[in-house]
C-alpha cells in the first residue's frame, strides 16, 4: 500500500532537489551551444579542423560518462583545478552532451541536399553565408526534436552527479531511503519527478518546432 | 559573334578523374561571347563534368580553365606546382558565370523571390530594395512575377526551373551554364523552359548547355560539341552535327532520335518491313 502522507511529506525535499537537477541541466545545456560551435568548425574549418573535431567528438562519445566525471572531479585537482561537485558535474555533462549535440547538428547539416550548396557556390555566395542563410534555417528546423530528445538524455545522465555527492534528485532520494528505511515511495516519487521533467522538455521541444513551422509558413 | 578579345571561357587540355575512372581527357574548347554552345553525347560521356569544370564546381586535375582570360581554380607557383586559389579568388574569377541545374537546386525555405534575391544580397552586397527590384525584374523576365511569394514546393517543375533561370539571370551574368535544364521535367513542362532559353539566346546571351533535346539543340546552338568517353570528338554547326552528320559515331548516336522524329507511319512501315 502506498503511503500518500509520506509522499506529501517528501515533496519539499524533492522540490529542492528537482531545482538543483534543473540548475545542473540548465548549465549543462550550454553543451548545445558548444555542439553548434563544434559543428560550425567542422563545416567551415577545412579538412584538418574537421578531422580534429571528429577526434574530439569521439573521445567524449566513446568513453563512459561516469569515467569522464571521475577524471574531471578527481583528476583535475591533480593539476591544481578543484571543482565543486556542481561545477564538475555541469562541466562534464556540458562537454559530454556537446559531442552528441554536435552529432545531431552534423546529421541535420548533412541532410541539406548538396545541390543547394552547389547552387550557392555557383551564385558566388561565400561558405559562411551559405552556412548561415542556406543550411542553418533548414538544419535547425530538422534538429529541434532531436535536440529535445538529447536534452532528455542529459537530464537522465544528471543522476550520475549523485556519485560525486551533488545533492540532486537521485542523491536526495538515496539519503531519504537511508534515513527512513522506506523504498517504494521515495523511488516512485523519484521516477515520477524525472518523468514529469522529461515530459516538460519534450513539450517545450514540440512547441518550439511548431513555432518555427508557423514562422516558416508565414515569413518570407 | 565577337572573337576579337579573350574567349569567355577557355578550356586547355582539361582532364579529370574520379578515383581510377578518367572522365575527361584533353578537353580543348573555347566559348565566345554571344554564342550558344551545346554539349551532346551519350550518358557518362563527360558533358556535365566538362560543364561543371567551367565554373569549378568540379575541380579539374589537369590543364587550365580561363574565364575572360583569368585562370580559374589553380595558379602555377614558381616551383611549377599547381596551387589552389583562395575561395575569394575563385568566386571573383567565376563571377561572370551563372548556372542552371538539372534538379533546379532551389532553396526550399525561401520564396521564389527570396531565391532570386539571395545571391544579390549575400554575394553581390546589394541593398534589399535594389535586390528586390532586380529579382522581380528577373522573375518578370521568365513570366513568374505573380508567383514571387510562393515557395518552390508550391510551384510546378517548369516554374521551379524558370525560378532557377531567374536566379541565374538576376546577377546579370555574361555566360549562363545550363546542365540538362529540362531533363527533370514532365514532357508537358519542357516547352515553357525551352521558350525562356530560346528567348535568351535571341537576346545574345552567351550560353553553354548540356541537353538531350536534339531538336532544341539544332534550333538554338551556334555550335555543337559531341563528347564521348571523356573526349571531345567533334565540334561543329548544328547542320554538321545534327541535321547532316557525317561522323559515323554521331550518326549512331542520333539514330534513335532520327527515328523518333520521323512521322509515325514511316516508322510503322519500317518496323513492318523489318
Amino acid at each position: 500500500m502506498i503511503d500518500f502522507e509520506l509522499i506529501a511529506s517528501l515533496l519539499p525535499s524533492f522540490g529542492q532537489a528537482a531545482l538543483r537537477t534543473m540548475a545542473l541541466v540548465a548549465v549543462a545545456s550550454s553543451g548545445l551551444v558548444l555542439g553548434f560551435v563544434i559543428n560550425a568548425l567542422r563545416v567551415l574549418g577545412g579538412p584538418a579542423m574537421g578531422a580534429g573535431v571528429m577526434v574530439w567528438i569521439s573521445v567524449w562519445r566513446f568513453t563512459p560518462f561516469l569515467a569522464q566525471l571521475f577524471v574531471v572531479y578527481f583528476g583535475l585537482p591533480a593539476v591544481g583545478l578543484s571543482l565543486s561537485p556542481f561545477q564538475a558535474a555541469a562541466l562534464t555533462l556540458a562537454l559530454y552532451s556537446a559531442a552528441y549535440y554536435a552529432e545531431i547538428f552534423r546529421g541535420c547539416w548533412d541532410a541539406v541536399p548538396k545541390g543547394q550548396i552547389e547552387a550557392a557556390e555557383a551564385s558566388g555566395i561565400s561558405r559562411f553565408s551559405t552556412f548561415r542563410s542556406i543550411e542553418m534555417p533548414q538544419a535547425l528546423v530538422m534538429s529541434v526534436p532531436l535536440l529535445a530528445n538529447q536534452t532528455i538524455l542529459v537530464l537522465k545522465e544528471s543522476a550520475l552527479a549523485s556519485i560525486i555527492t551533488y545533492p540532486e534528485l537521485t542523491l536526495t532520494t538515496g539519503r531519504i531511503v537511508a534515513e527512513r528505511f522506506v523504498y517504494v515511495e521515495p523511488y516512485l516519487l523519484l521516477a515520477c519527478t524525472y518523468w514529469l521533467m522529461t515530459l516538460a522538455i519534450g513539450a517545450a521541444g514540440r512547441r518550439l518546432a511548431l513555432h518555427i513551422e508557423i514562422r516558416r509558413g508565414t515569413a518570407q | 559573334m565577337n572573337t576579337s578579345s579573350n574567349p569567355m571561357i577557355e578550356m586547355r587540355n582539361v582532364g579529370k578523374s574520379f578515383g581510377a575512372h578518367r572522365v575527361l581527357r584533353g578537353i580543348n574548347l573555347d566559348v565566345h561571347s554571344g554564342e550558344v554552345l551545346v554539349l551532346i553525347g551519350p550518358s557518362g560521356s563527360g558533358k556535365t563534368t566538362a560543364l561543371r569544370c567551367m565554373n569549378f564546381l568540379e575541380h579539374h586535375d589537369e590543364g587550365q580553365v580561363r574565364i575572360k582570360g583569368a585562370t580559374l581554380g589553380y595558379r602555377v607557383a614558381p616551383t611549377g606546382q599547381r596551387v589552389r586559389d583562395s575561395d575569394r579568388e575563385i568566386a571573383a574569377a567565376r563571377s561572370p558565370l551563372a548556372m542552371v541545374f538539372q534538379q533546379f537546386n532551389l532553396w526550399p525555405h525561401m520564396t521564389a523571390l527570396g531565391n532570386v534575391m539571395a545571391p544579390l544580397t549575400l554575394a553581390r552586397g546589394l541593398s534589399p530594395e535594389r535586390a528586390r527590384a532586380q529579382a522581380m525584374a528577373a522573375l518578370d523576365r521568365v513570366g513568374l512575377s505573380a508567383k514571387a511569394d510562393l515557395r518552390p514546393a508550391a510551384l510546378s517543375g517548369g516554374q521551379q526551373q524558370r525560378v532557377g533561370i531567374a536566379r541565374a539571370l538576376a546577377g546579370k551574368p555574361e555566360v549562363m551554364l545550363l546542365d540538362e535544364p529540362t531533363s527533370a521535367l514532365d514532357p508537358e513542362l519542357v516547352d515553357e523552359v525551352l521558350e525562356v532559353i530560346l528567348s535568351l539566346s535571341r537576346e545574345g546571351m552567351t550560353m553553354v548547355m548540356v541537353t538531350h533535346e536534339m531538336s532544341f539543340a539544332a534550333k538554338v546552338a551556334s555550335r555543337i560539341a559531341f563528347m564521348e568517353k571523356g573526349e571531345l570528338v567533334v565540334v561543329g554547326s548544328a547542320d554538321e552535327i545534327i541535321r547532316h552528320p557525317t561522323h559515323p559515331r554521331i550518326q549512331t548516336f542520333l539514330a534513335p532520335w532520327v527515328r523518333r522524329s520521323l512521322p509515325a507511319d514511316t516508322v510503322a512501315a519500317e518496323v513492318a518491313a523489318a
